[in-house]
């Protein structure tokens, strides 16, 4: 069963992540989410969020779209824009064998993405942008560090 | 929620600056909090105690300016922000070098954030007490 919780439209801005963040919380207190499930659902918008701003519009102005579900025992964020194709999932992990300088930036971020989710999917957009989907269990998962 | 800081001064074994954070450390603020550190430096602190115990949230940005602040606090350049994973990786070499005597220590991180600081290694870079009180008669 899918239960859509929420729909906003927000600003590409990195001062609206605060609001983000909000809705995100917002959200998984509704579903009940244990603290460690809202704690992970907050880190991995966000961060997908700044990621949309700063790699994707790269300063131009845009919007993210944000909708949130509940499907089954798994609350689902998707982050839908219009900025030209970039897909976090597809950053490597980092790898210790490359010199720093020479590692792709942004990748910390992705990191904490995949730690904190179950599932990190990058589709592109009908006529243009991305649509990323992350998916976290409400219940404790097995997934760790 | 936007962040603040305030600064206290403490006397201890040696003068310990406390930086407090309060709200939430993420991409639209951290380069300020860098910012916020450098006079201190100028001014001659040499010993910088972050309180944490009112941050309640720490994005991948936040925690480039932690090691930021540290560098800043080794009279070291910071690095470029971008630079994410390089500065992290950075910081693990140093400290296995024993290159690093830490200036800045942490104090009162909430578990959320503590979970952010380890799953990125950052835990290595920084002494984390569980209070104010226990970092000042250690610092």
């Amino acid at each position: 069963m899918v239960e859509v919780r929420r729909r906003v439209t927000i600003p590409a801005e990195l001062d609206r992540l605060a609001e983000i963040r909000a809705v995100v919380r917002d959200v998984a207190h509704g579903c009940e989410a244990p603290a460690d499930c809202i704690d992970d659902l907050v880190q991995a918008v966000d961060e997908a969020a700044t990621n949309i701003i700063v790699h994707g519009y790269r300063g131009a102005q845009g919007t993210i779209e944000l909708t949130a579900e509940l499907v089954s025992d798994d609350i689902v964020f998707t982050l839908a824009d219009t900025a030209p194709s970039y897909d976090p999932t597809t950053v490597p992990p980092p790898d210790l064998t490359v010199p720093p300088a020479q590692r792709r930036p942004g990748g910390m971020g992705v990191h904490l993405m995949r730690l904190a989710t179950d599932s990190l999917v990058h589709r592109p957009r009908p006529g243009g942008g991305n649509i990323l989907t992350l998916t976290r269990a409400r219940a404790r998962r097995f997934k760790e560090v | 929620m936007a962040m603040q800081t305030t600064i206290e001064r403490v006397e201890a074994h040696v003068p310990i600056t406390v930086m407090t954070l309060t709200g939430e450390l993420d991409a639209s603020n951290y380069l300020r909090l860098v910012d916020d550190v450098r006079p201190l430096y100028g001014a001659g602190v040499r010993h910088l105690l972050l309180d944490l115990t009112d941050l309640t949230f720490i994005s991948s940005s936040g925690l480039v300016s932690l090691y930021s602040i540290e560098k800043v606090m080794q009279g070291q350049e910071p690095p470029d922000p971008e630079y994410g994973w390089g500065a992290l990786h950075e910081v693990g070499r140093a400290v296995d070098d024993g290159q690093i005597q830490s200036a800045v220590q942490l104090c009162g991180v909430q578990p959320g954030v503590r979970e952010v600081i380890e799953r990125t290694g950052l835990d290595r870079l920084f002494r984390i007490h569980p209070d104010r009180a226990t970092a000042v008669a250690e610092f």
